[in-house]
């Protein structure tokens, strides 16, 4: 396999998944991998831009570790996950690269062959 | 009939993120790994976030299956187990060597795409 495709559906902060799952794609693409990230569900929140975790939530920004996959891997956000949660292509880091229904079913079967789908 | 003794034997990688007992996603791993293992194929199992407890040596659940036992018996079988140094690390178990069950390594999320890229499968487990 010589890609993967990184899929996260939970909210950053709340859970480390979405800090791990940019990790695995920042490792991939800085050993020559392709590698993207597909946010989905409330996975979207982590293309927010200008966040400030800060306090109790003494976490990363998530929004700056999108720069560290984006331009090599795309940073795709589902749009129905968006719209479901009031978010707006104004509220997304620049990364961020909307995907519909039908973009995430062709994104989804364009991989399939030497794809790995790992969701984190 | 074919001869396939020829043939290379295939790798499944599996990233496993969950801890013990809360969840069935350890026993799905161990029986997923067994019988790709029984099948001929090679296994990688890769230790993210919470797996990283699954090594711990001196389990001793009172209700369920010892899954260090379980992962002894993988790793005795040929199964290749890596924990992630970064999540070890956060838990406590990274620091001192002797806190891990032997024959597992304490490596890095730079391993993923080494196997992933040796790999003809790939199973995330995550919940």
């Amino acid at each position: 396999m010589d890609s993967v495709l990184i899929i996260v559906d939970k909210a950053p902060y709340g859970y480390e998944d979405t800090f791990s799952g940019f990790y695995v794609a920042i490792a991939c693409l800085n050993r020559g991998m392709k590698a993207d990230v597909l946010l989905v569900g409330d996975g979207v929140y982590s293309a927010i831009k200008d966040q400030e975790p800060g306090g109790s939530v003494d976490y990363p920004k998530v929004g700056e570790l999108s720069y560290l996959v984006f331009p090599e891997g795309s940073i795709f956000v589902h749009k129905e996950s968006m719209q479901d949660r009031g978010i707006e292509e104004d509220d997304l880091v620049e990364a961020a690269q909307i995907i519909n229904d039908n973009k995430l079913y062709e994104l989804i079967s364009s991989k399939t062959k030497n794809t790995a789908f790992i969701r984190i | 009939m074919v001869d396939t003794s020829h043939e290379e034997s295939k790798t499944l990688t599996i990233i496993l993120t969950e801890g013990p007992y809360r969840s069935q996603y350890v026993e799905m791993a161990h029986n997923i790994a067994e019988s790709a293992l029984n099948n001929g194929y090679g296994v990688n199992l890769f230790l993210y976030m919470d797996a990283t407890h699954i090594p711990k040596k001196n389990q001793n659940p009172h209700s369920f299956p010892n899954v260090g036992e379980r992962l002894k018996h993988l790793i005795k079988k040929g199964a290749i187990v890596r924990a992630c140094v970064r999540c070890a690390t956060a838990r406590g178990h990274a620091c001192d060597k002797t806190s891990y069950l032997s024959g597992v390594s304490i490596t890095s999320v730079y391993d993923i795409p080494g196997w992933v890229n040796e790999s003809d499968k790939v199973i995330t487990l995550s919940g």
